[in-house]
């Protein structure tokens, strides 16, 4: 049971990460990115290659953190200055381009068999590592959010006329969130393989996109700690999910499926009822007195 | 000194504007009137960098100005509002005012995790200004209450108050006292000749005719996309062709 325990602690913490990253696209700058799986996918795929070529792990670390982000600004090139419409579609894509080259392209990471990845070798350890890596991305995310970069995201959000006409570029601002978010998610992606010890394009579905997203809504688009607690809530309910299969006696199979019929549930309902998420954006007040 | 000479921009086979031409001295507010759809949004889209003009230049202190890259013309010190008022509806008056400020260190990510001191001292200088143009918009009381909030009137004040953090040197305003109340027209035309005594250029785009003659130096008739009349309120007041054109009826 401590062993689950500390497994389901450990997968909050990456998914929150994912959540944080996708927070700062989407939550803060508007950015409809529903690829946000890419990134996690190709620091993956680094931590899983570069164990296959016998290097230390550190290189695939290294090289999942710097692919990610300059995935990132591939991507958003050609978005340029196109409607957030087509950057939903291209990051849709670009996903999905990843995941069908490495199924199809066996030479690369095994196609559909996969690879295997050296395991850390202590559940405790992974487990702080995910925790350490939640909380620095925690911390950046605050630290954007807070600030005046964060401020001058929201208004982009609002309006990126009106930040264009404040002198801003709109794209800078953009090529910057997603550098930041794709490293965060890049670096997610690896440690996840390590984790997992076992890399598969099966793991990096355009649903684990939905799932990162719908952690987003729940939790609060905006606020760093609603999407955290939003990921905690969906990555318990995910790997309780074979409890309730034990227990209900229904086939596991079955129950997974549910499973993602319930998130979509939750997606229609906190539209309707609570757009703003649990943990709504707070309203930043400051004191004017005196001055 | 900001000067237009023989812009013209046509959409699809519409002629928007033809051949016109314009100056907006430092120090003077310039009106610019015409019935709908005469160009005069259009022209201040031209100024404000939104369009490319098909033709002519716009220079600002005999350099050209970067036409067509709305970033790259507001950085020169060209700011504008718009007729339906631009705000970031979900942040706050003063979150809205310290937005306006230029060459923010905060908004570097360098600076933001790597000179924290730098940043504060920014921030704190950015939010004395704020309040200051807060309070001569009579909008201190509003400044923690979200922007879309406001009324339309106190919106429009507000985009004014925005792009004063900027310092700009023209300032384009597209009917600013539209909808507004007659209380707060009384103090936007006490605000712009504070505005314009400072040295700033102003161009103005107004329906409301006594606004107009009491505030402009110089007024501009556009009809049709091309400048009919120029002169000062009272000449254009008088021109016959101005009062075919858009005041109406014949006198």
């Amino acid at each position: 049971m401590i062993d689950f325990a500390i497994y389901a602690l450990t997968l909050v913490a990456i998914w929150s990460v994912m959540a944080i990253s996708l927070n700062i696209q989407f939550g803060m700058t508007g950015l409809v990115n529903f690829g946000q799986i890419l990134p996690f996918a190709i620091g993956a795929y680094a931590a899983a290659i570069g164990v296959q070529y016998d290097l230390p792990w550190w290189v695939g670390a290294v090289a999942g953190l710097v692919a990610a982000p300059i995935a990132g600004i591939l991507v958003i090139l050609p978005a340029g200055r196109s409607s957030q419409d087509y950057w939903a579609l291209i990051t849709l894509g670009a996903g999905e381009i990843f995941r069908l080259t490495m199924l199809n392209v066996p030479s690369i990471a095994g196609g559909a068999d996969g690879v295997t990845v050296s395991r850390l070798p202590d559940r405790t350890l992974a487990a702080g590592l995910a925790v350490a890596l939640c909380v620095v991305a925690y911390a950046v995310a605050q630290q954007i959010g807070n600030g005046p970069f964060g401020r001058m995201l929201r208004v982009i959000r609002e309006d990126e006329t009106l930040a264009a006409t404040l002198g801003r570029s709109p794209m800078s601002f953009r090529m910057r969130v997603t550098v930041v978010s794709w490293a965060m998610a890049g670096v997610a992606g690896v440690l996840y393989a390590h984790v997992i010890g076992y890399v598969a394009p099966t793991s990096f579905l355009v649903t684990d996109t939905f799932l990162v997203w719908t952690a987003v809504i729940l939790g609060g688009p905006g606020r760093n700690i609603g999407v955290v607690i939003g990921a905690a809530i969906l990555i318990l309910m995910s790997v309780s999910t074979r409890f309730l299969a034990e227990w209900s006696g229904l086939p596991s199979d079955l129950v997974a499926n549910l499973r993602l019929a319930v998130f979509g549930l939750i997606l229609v309902l906190m539209f309707l009822f609570r757009p703003a998420g649990l943990f709504p954006e707070t309203k930043r007040v400051q004191n004017v007195d005196g001055l | 000194m900001l000067t237009v000479s023989d812009v013209s921009i046509a959409f699809g086979g519409f002629q928007a504007l033809r051949g016109v031409s314009m100056v907006a001295r430092p120090g003077s507010i310039v009106g610019l009137v015409g019935p709908n759809g005469s160009g005069k949004s259009t022209l201040l889209n031209i100024v404000s960098g939104i369009y490319r003009p098909d033709a002519g230049k716009v220079r600002l202190n005999d350099k050209p100005l970067p036409l067509g890259r709305i970033e790259a013309v507001a950085a020169r010190g060209i700011g504008r509002t718009f007729q339906v008022p631009r705000l970031a509806q979900r942040l706050t008056v003063l979150q809205n005012m310290l937005v306006g400020a230029r060459d923010q260190p905060g908004e570097r990510l360098f600076d933001l995790f790597l000179r924290p001191g730098r940043v504060a001292a920014m921030e704190a200088d950015a939010l004395a200004r704020s309040v200051a143009i807060l309070k001569r918009l009579g909008l201190v009381e509003k400044a923690n209450d979200y922007a879309g909030n406001l009324s339309g009137g106190q919106q429009k004040l507000l985009t004014m108050g925005v792009l004063l953090m900027s310092d700009p040197q023209v300032l384009l305003l597209d009917e600013p006292a539209a909808g507004v109340n007659p209380v707060l027209i009384e103090q936007q035309v006490e605000f712009l000749r504070s505005l314009r005594d400072e040295g700033r250029a102003i161009v103005l785009i107004e329906h409301n005719m006594e606004m107009i003659s009491n505030v402009c130096d110089v007024v501009y008739v556009l009809d049709a996309g091309a400048v009919i009349a120029e002169g000062t309120p009272a000449e254009i007041r008088d021109n016959a062709e101005v009062i075919q054109s858009y005041l109406g009826q014949p006198a």
